[in-house]
Order: structure tokens, then C-alpha cells, then sequence
């Protein structure tokens, strides 16, 4: 008995370890090494990248969340640092403008199709 | 000597512009239904002497003439010749060198293959493409002259930057130059129609070929661009949206635009407005581009050297030919006035044309708003691929779902094809199969991999139905079945990669998931430009009991004195194994990134069936012809 709660243990364990390390992973390869050209944390080997994925890697072990994470950085280097860029004030139009654009040229596709459908008629 | 005789050169060259466009100027009102004679020698000795100009530089990288401070700043005695050569246009003066020579090319290939063309048309075209030509050796002479001296002359050179010391990034620029600088001409092409009011159909038997070109150079060279980025940059993906990728993407949207918009030009000549736009528009695309990568204002992987003032001169250049285009367009533009059905192949490509405008859109707003953001608000954000991909692939559910359907309809009116046929079926059951075998995945994802499946089988029976009847348009076939594989491969791929890294020393082991990983032995050595530690790995996959021996190296170059990391890559037919170390300094420990990277392969060959779809293009239209 003891040695099977053991294994499970172990097993969940080992299973825990295994997300927090994919969690890290997501993490490093959102940001961006911010004395590179264009690398993110986990590409490059920097010692400011070594230091960042120190201080993520310490974060997760902590339990903290990806967002607490990100804010943490956001708060210290800035957004600059971070390549999934957050939806604020500041990118509204970044996030949203796309789909207004996708929506008018539907619409003027609509207009130009229909006018010429009407005419064969 | 040879300062002087580059920039004697690039003179006679500018002279001959000139002259071809006065020549040109008057020829118009001359009689004669021909182009004069006169015009075909000057534009022959305009390629000479601009080739020539071209030769010079790469004489002088090949002899290391470091009187000339372009050849100083990129070169050095001992790089190898290959890479002396490549070197010429692997820095700003260089590649606008090589710019001016494929944009003379195409002005002369322009010429002499268009002998039964209007005249006027022709004249105009010219005299266009030599305004851009004389702009750009203008920039060269005055901003950015690769044959500028150095005094005292230094006895070596600085050296070219390692990581572009490879065969890939050799032949990259010339290929993406043609993409970009190919779409010159049918810029100036349809300035010329607007102006000489020439019909639809030989507007389109005349961009149709300059088109397919250009994209299917500019896909390769997108192709090349990332398998080096894939192999030496050290992270193992192959697109990063990078703004100077972004650069090259944009224009290629815009020519896909086109090479569909032209079909419909030319078979049921309509359009012809939004024909000339696209034109436009590409060609503005491939210069706000270029202006992105050498003005400097993007953070980028790609970024050597750059400076504001000649950002400064491409974007007043930029703002007049875009103004002088608008106003020639409104000028001079017809009414279109042709009819089609909503269910017809007219409209289909009009929503490709809708697709493709909204990937543009979507890139170049991802890759210009934190510029403007930084300049406007002073606050700096970054735009990465989680942006990229959180727009784009929802998106390609419809895309690739109209890629299936569109070719299958007629031209003017059709009735609605019905979706549910074998392919669907036999496709859905391939889906299932594909499903049970992915432990977890997201359902966008999932979807993704349908729609692509769809598209694929799709594709495969048209070409089987098409075969029978003898009626085959293989270039599309080719193309879209590419496309259908490569975001069937790249969605495999995001599934499937395995990454893991860890700190090791010489003898340590590493057990995970199925892999165990063994660090062996180190060895350094030197070669003649730069000096390598090179590890020793051994890859056991525990699952079939293979095992691989992986050798990435440090390598620290003298030249300029650079620090690259290369990447060990096996490839077998399914999957990339992917290796690359690191040092932690002070310390014997090596960081170890293990990766495996499957469909890599495949990856590749789609973007090459891609462009092969262009290639077919062309020569179907040459003998047509």
C-alpha cells in the first residue's frame, strides 16, 4: 500500500514538474531579449536572457500564474519585453482594426458582386 | 582604379537613362508604328555598362580592394571566395547595386520581348521603368555609393558578418530582388495602359508572365530565407514575423493578388482598374519594404547596418510615386463594366483578392503600429508571433475552404457546387484517423488540419477528373496543393514538436520522455577564419532503439569577431532532430537545447511545389503565345 501511494505520488508528481516546465517554456518564448536583435529569451543565450529565465523559472516553481509572471516583467522592462502584446489602451486599434478591415472588404466584395449580379439580370 | 572606373561607370549608365527617356519622350510623337531604333541600342548599352558597373564591385570584393570603403566594411582576405562574391551584395551599397541591374534587366527583357506591342504603350512602359532606374542610380551616386574611397588604405578589412557567410543567404537577395524589383516593371506597365488607353486583354497577355515571375522568385526566395533562419539561427523555427520577414511577405500577398486578378483580366476582361491598383500597390509594397529594412527603424534579427538619411531619400521617393500614381489613376482610369453571379469563378477570386488584401493588412499593421506608437506616444510595445497567429489562422478556415471550391466553378455563372462529394467523405475519414492518433491539440487547430486535408484530396481529384478529360491547368493544381500541404505540415509540426533544455558537463546523461541524450566528448579546434568547440552527442529515441550522434558547435570568428552558435540538424524523411549548445560563463557547464522537429521536410517541399505552380504558369502562357 505504501509503496503504491509512493508511485502515485511520484507519478502526479513527475506529471506536475512535466506542466511547470511546458508553462516555463510558453513564458520564455513570448519575451523578448531586450539586448538582442529580435530574439526571444528562450532563443537566445545572453546573460540577460540566462537572468530572465532564472527569475521565470523561480516564478513558476513559486506557483506563480502566467499573466502574475507577465505582469511582473511588463511592470520592471516594460512592454517592450513582451511578444504576446497585451490588449490595452495603448493596442486597441492593433487588435481591433483587422477584423473592421476583414468586415469592410466582405462588404464592398457584397456591393461589387451584387451590382454586377443585378446587371446580367 | 577600379572607385574610379565603378563610378565612370554608374555615370554612363545614368547618361543612357536619361537619354533613353528623352528618346522615348520624343519617339511618342513621332510616326512610325515602331519604337526607334535608336531607343534599342542606347538600352542595350544601358545594361552593359550598368552590368558592368555590377562586375567592378564583385572584382573588387574578389581582389579584397580595400581603397574602396564599401569592400573594407563587408570584406576580408581570408573570407573564402564564394563568400567574397556573395559579399557584394550582402550589405546596403552593394545590394541597391544589384537592385539598379535587375531593374535594367527587366526594362531590356521588357523591350525585346515585346516587339508587336503598341508603341506608344511601349514607350510609356519605358520611359516609367527608366524614371525608376535613373531615382535609384541617383540614391546610389549621391547617399549610397559602393565605390567610395577610403584614404590611407587599410591593409585588411573588417569582415562579413559570419551568419551571412552561407550558401542559402548568398542566393536569397538575388532571388527576393527579383521578386521585388520584378514588380517594377508591371508598375510602370500599367501607368503606361492607363496613359495609352490599352485594352484589358493585352494589358493582361503583357503583366500575366512578369507577374508569374516575379512571385514565383519571390516565394523562393522567401522559401531560402527560412531554411537558413531555420538552420542558422539556432532556434529551430523557420517564421518568426520578424518586421524584415513581414517585408518580404507583404508584396508577396499582393502579387498572389494579382497573378488571380490577371486570369480574370484576361479571359473575361474585367477588372482592369483593380488590376492596375494591384500593380501599384506591389511595387510600393517591395519599396516600403525595402525602406523598413534599410532605414533602421525596425528591431529586427536582420538589422546589420542601417541609417536615417537614406530611409529619408526612399521615403520622399516613396511619397512621389505613390502621389504620382494616384494622380495618373484618376487621370486616366475606364469604367470597368462587366457582369458576373455571385456563384461564379470571377467571385471567388475576387475573395482571394479579399483574403490576400487582408493578410497584407493585418502584417503591415502588425509590423508598422509599434513604430508609429513609439513615435507618436513615446511608448514602446512589441508585436510577435501570438499576435500573428491569434488573427491570422482563424482565417485560413475560409481561406483554404474557398481554395477547395473556387477553381471548380465557371467562369461568369455557375450553379453552387455541392460540398458533399468523395473527397469530403474520404478527407473526413483521413481527419479521423489523423484525430485519434493527436493526444491534445486545440479545436482551431483540429479544424485547420481538416480544411487543409479537404483542400488536398480535393486537389488530387481535380487533377485525376482534369487528366481524363485532357483539360489540365496544372499550374493551379501544383500551387494550391502546396498550399493545402504546407499548412497541413505546419500544423503537424506545432503539434508534434518536442523541446527540451537543460545544463549539462562532458559525460552527463539526460533522461526524457522517450529520449535519453549523452554528452560524450568536446574538442576544439581552429580553422582558418574562425575557432569551433564542438560537442559530441549521442540521441538514443528509446521508443525503436535508434540512436544519432549530433555534433553543435561554438564558434567564435576573428573576423569580425562574432560569437555564432551552429545548430546539428539530422534530418530524416519525417522529422528533424534538432541540437544546439551553449556556454554558461565561468563554469564548465554547456546549456543543451534538444529539439525535435517533425514535417520539416514537408514544410519545404509545399512552399517548393508553390512556386513551381508559377514556374508552369509562365511557360503555359509562353506557349500560348
Amino acid at each position: 500500500m505504501k509503496i503504491l501511494s509512493l508511485t502515485i505520488v511520484l507519478f502526479f508528481s513527475s506529471v506536475i514538474s512535466y506542466c511547470d516546465e511546458n508553462k516555463t517554456y510558453e513564458i520564455l518564448k513570448n519575451l523578448r531579449c531586450l539586448v538582442c536583435q529580435g530574439q526571444t529569451i528562450s532563443d537566445s543565450n545572453s546573460d540577460f536572457a540566462l537572468t530572465i529565465k532564472e527569475v521565470v523559472n523561480e516564478k513558476v516553481e513559486e506557483g506563480f500564474s502566467k499573466k502574475e509572471i507577465y505582469h511582473f516583467l511588463s511592470d520592471k522592462y516594460g512592454d517592450w519585453i513582451l511578444f504576446n502584446t497585451p490588449l490595452k489602451k495603448n493596442s486597441y486599434i492593433l487588435w481591433f482594426v483587422p477584423y473592421v478591415l476583414f468586415i469592410l472588404g466582405g462588404a464592398l466584395l457584397y456591393l461589387v458582386i451584387r451590382k454586377r449580379t443585378e446587371k446580367t439580370k | 582604379m577600379l572607385s574610379n572606373f565603378g563610378i565612370t561607370v554608374s555615370i554612363i549608365s545614368l547618361l543612357l537613362t536619361t537619354s533613353i527617356l528623352y528618346l522615348s519622350y520624343y519617339d511618342l510623337k513621332s510616326s512610325g508604328n515602331n519604337v526607334s531604333k535608336k531607343i534599342y541600342k542606347f538600352a542595350f548599352f544601358q545594361i552593359v555598362f550598368t552590368f558592368l558597373g555590377f562586375i567592378t564591385l564583385i572584382v573588387a570584393y574578389v581582389i579584397s580592394d580595400f581603397s574602396l570603403i564599401n569592400v573594407y566594411e563587408n570584406s576580408h582576405t581570408t573570407k573564402p571566395l564564394f563568400y567574397k562574391i556573395s559579399g557584394t551584395w550582402g550589405n546596403h551599397e552593394g545590394s541597391l547595386l544589384l537592385w539598379i541591374n535587375i531593374l535594367v534587366l527587366f526594362s531590356f527583357l521588357f523591350l525585346i520581348l515585346n516587339k508587336n506591342k503598341n508603341k506608344n504603350f511601349k514607350l510609356y512602359t519605358l520611359i516609367f521603368q527608366n524614371l525608376l532606374i535613373s531615382a535609384f542610380l541617383i540614391f546610389l551616386l549621391t547617399n549610397s555609393n559602393p565605390f567610395s574611397l577610403l584614404y590611407p588604405i587599410p591593409t585588411e578589412g573588417m569582415g562579413l558578418n559570419p551568419i551571412l557567410q552561407d550558401p542559402a543567404l548568398a542566393i536569397h537577395p538575388p532571388l527576393l530582388y527579383i521578386g521585388f524589383v520584378g514588380s517594377s516593371i508591371y508598375f510602370s506597365i500599367a501607368l503606361a495602359a492607363l496613359i495609352s488607353k490599352v485594352d484589358s486583354k493585352s494589358l493582361a497577355l503583357t503583366i500575366k508572365p512578369w507577374v508569374s515571375v516575379s512571385w514565383t522568385f519571390q516565394t523562393l526566395g522567401i522559401l531560402v530565407g527560412s531554411i537558413w533562419a531555420y538552420y542558422e539561427l539556432g532556434w529551430g523555427g523557420f517564421w518568426f514575423w520578424d518586421p524584415v520577414e513581414n517585408s518580404s511577405l507583404m508584396p508577396w500577398f499582393l502579387m498572389t493578388a494579382l497573378l488571380h486578378s490577371v486570369l480574370v483580366l484576361e479571359r473575361r476582361i474585367g477588372l482592369y482598374s483593380w488590376v492596375i491598383i494591384l500593380s501599384i500597390l506591389t511595387f510600393t509594397m517591395s519599396v516600403v519594404g525595402t525602406f523598413l529594412v534599410r532605414s533602421g527603424i525596425l528591431n529586427s534579427v536582420h538589422t546589420f547596418a542601417n541609417d536615417p538619411s537614406r530611409g529619408l531619400f526612399i521615403l520622399s521617393f516613396l511619397a512621389l510615386m505613390v502621389f504620382s500614381s494616384i494622380f495618373i489613376f484618376f487621370k486616366y482610369a475606364p469604367d470597368d463594366n462587366k457582369n458576373y453571379k455571385i456563384f461564379s469563378k470571377e467571385s471567388f477570386i475576387l475573395a482571394n483578392n479579399w483574403f490576400m488584401i487582408f493578410f497584407l493588412a493585418v502584417v503591415l499593421i502588425g509590423t508598422l503600429y509599434p513604430v508609429f506608437l513609439d513615435t507618436l506616444t513615446g511608448q514602446k510595445i512589441s508585436v510577435g508571433p501570438p499576435y500573428y497567429n491569434f488573427i491570422l489562422a482563424p482565417f485560413l478556415l475560409p481561406l483554404l475552404f474557398l481554395m477547395t471550391l473556387g477553381p471548380k466553378h465557371k467562369w461568369i455563372s455557375s450553379d453552387m457546387i455541392g460540398i458533399f462529394n468523395i473527397a469530403l467523405f474520404i478527407s473526413v475519414i483521413l481527419f479521423i484517423i489523423i484525430f485519434l492518433s493527436i493526444k491534445d491539440s486545440s479545436i482551431l487547430m483540429l479544424l485547420i488540419l481538416l480544411f487543409s486535408t479537404y483542400l488536398i484530396t480535393q486537389t488530387i481529384f481535380d487533377f485525376y477528373e482534369k487528366f481524363k478529360n485532357k483539360n489540365i491547368n496544372l499550374s493551379r493544381i501544383i500551387s494550391h496543393f502546396g498550399f493545402g500541404m504546407l499548412i497541413f505540415s505546419i500544423s503537424l509540426n506545432q503539434i508534434y514538436s518536442v523541446e527540451k533544455s537543460f545544463n549539462a558537463r562532458i559525460g552527463d546523461e539526460k533522461n526524457f520522455q522517450n529520449y535519453t541524450i549523452k554528452f560524450n566528448n568536446l574538442e576544439t579546434f581552429s580553422k582558418n577564419n574562425f575557432k569551433s568547440v564542438k560537442g559530441y552527442f549521442e540521441i538514443i529515441d528509446n521508443k525503436n532503439t535508434t540512436s544519432q550522434n549530433l555534433t553543435p558547435e561554438i564558434r567564435v570568428y576573428n573576423q569580425p569577431e562574432i560569437i555564432t552558435y551552429e545548430a546539428s540538424i539530422n534530418t530524416r524523411f519525417f522529422s528533424d532532430t534538432y541540437l544546439t549548445m551553449s556556454n554558461i560563463s565561468n563554469s564548465d557547464i554547456f546549456n543543451i537545447k534538444f529539439q525535435k522537429k517533425p514535417f520539416m521536410n514537408f514544410i519545404w517541399f509545399s512552399v517548393l511545389l508553390i512556386s513551381i505552380g508559377g514556374i508552369l504558369q509562365f511557360l503555359r502562357f509562353e506557349k500560348k503565345i
